[in-house]
């Protein structure tokens, strides 16, 4: 079953105190970090495009949208970036923990939307084994989409 | 030259220390002292961004800095001061003979071993935890990193980028 290709899904929740770390370093209240994803689909491939920073306060965001991009039985997904986001190594580790599952579903990920920067940090980190980065979202899709 | 910031908030039973100071030392010098919140280590990055650019860092190289300092900031909140929301975080920040020198330091105990690499293929495989990936980031992107026990004062990071042309 693919997804429809009109319309999109928006995942928006609040993030606050108490979502935990690993050892309950806190986050102030007026700092709560939230990403908002929008979720649709094009050429049988799930894009998630999501706004603002990836860290550890992401987890719910990006588990949410993957948890109801694979209800609508995604096939491939495309993860768009926003370029100006702060990315870091816990972010990268919530990225990782998708990539895993994505695995165990034998999808196919596909990134696109990295400052030249953050594209280097995958790249150290070993992420591009695993999630190819595209110059652009139609590349991705032409790259991603099943034959 | 000095500012300080002032918060309000407060976590439900802890005292939180919300306040953060910049000092310029001299020319050549600048002090940031963070809470132990993770968000602030933002703080620490734009000043050193800021810095970097007035001493002429390539945008490239910011970027790599920028990186750095989170990641350092984020390993002395979270594993050096465990989270303790009364603990601080000290960056000390000087330029000298084209090499960005930082210190950051606090108030734990200090690496008693430095992690190895990750190993990416067995994180997807789930055979090693997801994170750990901070001080491998810092090593690849800085040109010297050293890990030092403070004698009463805690943990110290020292890291050193070189100007590039």
């Amino acid at each position: 079953m693919r997804m429809p290709s009109a319309g999109s899904m928006r995942i928006a929740v609040r993030n606050d105190l108490s979502i935990p770390t690993t050892n309950s370093t806190k986050q102030v209240s007026d700092m709560a970090q939230q990403n908002e994803i929008k979720l649709s689909e094009k050429d049988g491939v799930t894009i998630m495009e999501i706004q603002g920073d990836i860290t550890v306060f992401s987890e719910p965001f990006l588990k949410e949208a993957y948890q109801s991009a694979n209800d609508l039985n995604a096939v491939n997904v495309m993860l768009v970036f926003d370029s100006s986001a702060y990315i870091n190594s816990g972010g990268i580790a919530i990225l990782i923990q998708l990539l895993a599952e994505a695995r165990k579903r034998k999808q196919q990920v596909g990134i696109t939307g990295l400052s030249e920067h953050f594209k280097k940090i995958f790249n150290m980190v070993g992420i591009t084994r695993f999630a190819r980065i595209y110059q652009t979202l139609e590349e991705g899709l032409n790259g991603l989409s099943p034959p | 030259m000095s500012s300080k910031q002032e918060g309000t908030a407060e976590a439900k039973g802890e005292s939180m220390q919300m306040d953060h100071t910049l000092r310029m030392l001299d020319e050549r010098t600048l002090e940031v002292n963070l809470p132990n919140i993770i968000g602030y280590e933002r703080i620490a990055m734009d000043c050193s961004a800021s810095f970097a650019r007035i001493i002429g860092f390539t945008k490239d190289r910011i970027e790599d800095l920028k990186t750095a300092v989170s990641e350092a900031c984020l390993n002395a909140m979270e594993h050096g001061n465990k989270g303790r929301t009364d603990a601080r975080v000290m960056l000390m920040m000087t330029f000298d003979d084209n090499s960005f020198n930082i210190t950051i330091s606090d108030e734990g105990e200090g690496i008693v071993e430095l992690p190895e690499d990750p190993d990416i293929e067995k994180k997807i495989e789930q055979l090693q935890t997801p994170r750990g990936l901070g001080i491998f980031l810092i090593k690849k992107l800085v040109d010297h990193v050293e890990f030092n026990k403070d004698e009463g004062q805690g943990h110290v990071l020292r890291m050193v980028l070189r100007m590039t042309y």
